[in-house]
C-alpha cells in the first residue's frame, strides 16, 4: 500500500489473449471487420511502398459515369466519397466536409488530372489525406475511370435546403447523458463486476482488498496518474495491463486485458479517481521518450485508406469536421472518459480497444491491447489532456 | 453478485419520474458467437411496474428491446414517499425484481 515500495509485477508473459485475434462480433452483435490489411503499414510496422502507378494514364478518360456515381455513393467501398465531399445536386444526406465540396469539379479539372488524383493524391497533393483508391487496391482501374466519368459531369453548385445537411453548418452532437448516473451508465454494472472482483480472493488466497483496505483514499489519484512508464517492461503501462501483471504476481489472479473482470476493475479504478486531473509522470528521461515516440506514430500514415491519427484529430488537419454523419474532435477532451459505455456497439471499450477501432477502421491491422506502441500514444495522449478532470465511465455513441 | 438492476424514482410536476436500467442480455437467436453458433434466445418477455400495491405498467417485450433494457416511465398521482416496484421475467423464466421510494 505504501507508495515508496515498488509494485509487484509479473513482466514475462503477454497480458491479452495470444496468439491476439481480432474481435468478431462484440456483445451486442455488432461485427468486427476480419479482413487481413497486413500489406498496409501498421502501428508496428512500416509497409513497402505500394506502387503509385504511372501518372497521366492516357486520356480522354472513358468511364460510365452511372457506375462511376454508384461507386461514389456506395458506403461499402472505403465508406464512400460523400464521406469527405459534397458531390453535386444528388448528394445522398449528410455529407462530409473533410475533402473540399466537388460539385463543381467537372468545370475545372481535366480527365487525366482527376485520374492521377483519385487513383493516387500523393503525387499531385503531399498534403491530401484522400486514401489512394487505385493505388491501394480499393478499387481498380476501370472504376477509377467511372469515377472519374461521374465527375466530369458535375458542374453545378449544390444548393442544401437544409442547414442540418450542410456540413459547413451542421450543428456538432452534444451528448445530454449524465454518464455517472447509474440509471443511465450501463457501464455501472461493469463497476459493480469490478468491485467484487477487487474483493475476490484469488489463487494465492490474497484479493486485492488484502492489500488495499480503502481502494477510495489508496487510489484517489492513481488512475489519473497513469500510464507510466514501467523500466522492468521497458514500456508504458496503462492502467489495464497494470491490473493484469500487478495481478498475476500477488493474488495469482489471471485478468487478462479485454477481460470483463479487467474491465470493471478499470472502471472501478478510474470511478475512484473521478473529478482529479490527468497528470501523468513526464519527468523522466524514459517517459519523455514515449510520449516522441507515440507522437511520431500518431503521424503514421496507416492502413489501406492510408490515414494517421493527425490527419482526423488535429484542426491543423481535419478535427472539427464531418466524416459524413460523424463529427471529428480534436485530442484534446478524447480520454478522461474512458473506460467508455458505447450505445452504438452495446459494449465498453477501454483506450486500446478504441485505438484497436481506429486501426481498424482505417484498415489497418490492429495490435494487441498490450502492443508498446499502444502504451506510447495513451501517454502522449495523457500529456495532451492534462489537467482534464477523470470522468468515467463515460458514454459515448 | 452484482446488482442487477438500478432504479430512481423522483417527483417531477406532480408526477413520479421512474427510471429503471436492467442488466440482460437481451439475445435475439439470432446472433452468432465467436464459433458462428447461435446464441439461444434470451430476454425480458414480461415487465410489470406496481406501485403501492396496484400494477401501473405492464408490458411485453420482444427481441425488438435493446441489450440491458432502459425503462423510463412517469407515475401520475404518486408522491414522495411512495414505494415503485419493477419486475421482469424472461424467456428462461429467469426473474428480476427491484424496488424503490419516490423521493421529492
Amino acid at each position: 500500500m505504501a507508495p515508496s515500495k515498488i509494485a509487484p509485477l509479473e513482466v514475462k508473459k503477454p497480458a491479452s489473449a495470444q496468439p491476439w485475434q481480432r474481435y468478431k462480433v462484440d456483445s451486442q452483435g455488432s461485427t468486427w471487420p476480419q479482413t487481413d490489411w497486413s500489406s498496409f503499414s501498421t502501428l508496428a510496422a512500416i509497409a513497402p511502398p505500394t506502387d503509385g502507378g504511372s501518372l497521366r494514364y492516357a486520356t480522354p478518360i472513358e468511364g460510365d459515369p452511372a457506375k462511376g456515381r454508384q461507386l461514389a455513393f456506395d458506403r461499402a467501398r472505403g465508406g464512400s466519397c460523400v464521406s469527405c465531399h459534397v458531390l453535386g445536386k444528388d448528394t445522398p444526406p449528410q455529407p462530409g466536409n473533410i475533402g473540399p465540396d466537388l460539385s463543381t469539379v467537372g468545370a475545372t479539372r481535366s480527365d487525366d488530372w482527376l485520374f492521377d488524383y483519385v487513383y493516387d493524391p500523393r503525387k499531385l497533393n503531399k498534403t491530401s489525406i484522400m486514401p489512394p483508391w487505385g493505388a491501394h487496391k480499393i478499387m481498380n482501374i476501370p472504376e477509377v475511370r467511372d469515377v472519374v466519368a461521374f465527375l466530369k459531369t458535375l458542374k453545378e453548385p449544390h444548393v442544401f435546403r437544409d442547414p442540418q445537411d450542410n456540413p459547413a453548418t451542421r450543428t456538432p452532437p452534444k451528448d445530454t447523458r449524465d454518464n455517472l448516473d447509474a440509471t443511465d451508465n450501463p457501464a455501472f454494472f461493469a463497476l459493480d463486476r469490478g468491485k467484487s472482483a477487487f474483493n475476490r480472493l484469488g489463487a494465492n488466497g490474497k484479493s486485492c482488498a488484502s492489500c488495499h483496505a480503502s481502494p477510495e483514499t489508496a487510489f484517489k489519484t492513481w488512475a489519473g496518474r497513469m500510464p507510466k512508464f514501467e523500466p522492468r517492461l521497458d514500456k508504458v503501462l496503462g492502467v489495464e495491463e497494470f491490473i493484469t501483471r500487478h495481478a498475476r504476481a500477488t493474488t495469482g489472479e489471471e485478468i487478462l486485458m479485454q477481460s470483463d473482470d479487467n474491465i470493471g476493475l478499470s472502471i472501478f479504478l478510474h470511478n475512484i479517481a473521478n473529478g482529479t486531473p490527468i497528470n501523468p509522470d513526464l519527468s523522466n528521461a524514459e517517459a519523455k521518450l514515449a510520449v516522441k515516440r507515440g507522437q511520431d506514430l500518431m503521424q503514421r500514415k496507416l492502413g489501406q485508406l492510408n490515414m494517421a491519427c493527425v490527419d482526423c484529430h488535429t484542426k491543423e488537419r481535419h478535427a472539427n469536421k464531418w466524416a459524413r454523419g460523424q463529427y471529428l474532435v480534436e485530442f484534446k477532451g478524447t480520454v478522461a472518459h474512458f473506460p467508455t459505455w458505447r450505445t452504438s456497439r452495446g459494449d465498453i471499450w477501454d483506450i486500446r480497444k478504441r485505438f484497436q477501432w481506429c486501426n481498424v477502421s482505417v484498415r489497418a491491422n490492429e495490435l494487441p491491447p498490450d502492443a508498446r506502441q499502444y502504451g506510447d500514444i495513451e501517454l502522449a495522449l495523457a500529456a495532451i489532456n492534462k489537467g482534464e478532470k477523470v470522468n468515467s465511465p463515460g458514454i459515448r455513441h | 453478485m452484482a446488482e442487477p438492476m438500478r432504479i430512481r424514482a423522483k417527483m417531477e410536476n406532480n408526477a413520479a419520474d421512474v427510471k429503471v436500467l436492467m442488466s440482460h442480455p437481451m439475445e435475439t437467436g439470432q446472433r452468432k458467437n465467436e464459433k458462428g453458433d447461435l446464441v439461444p434466445v434470451h430476454f425480458i418477455q414480461s415487465v410489470t411496474a406496481i406501485h403501492n400495491g396496484k400494477t401501473v405498467l405492464d408490458a411485453q417485450w420482444s427481441q425488438a428491446i435493446s441489450r440491458n433494457p432502459f425503462l423510463g416511465f412517469r407515475v401520475r398521482g404518486a408522491k414522495a414517499g411512495d414505494k415503485i416496484t419493477v419486475n421482469w421475467v424472461d424467456t428462461q423464466g429467469d426473474k428480476g425484481s427491484i424496488d424503490t421510494t419516490v423521493v421529492a
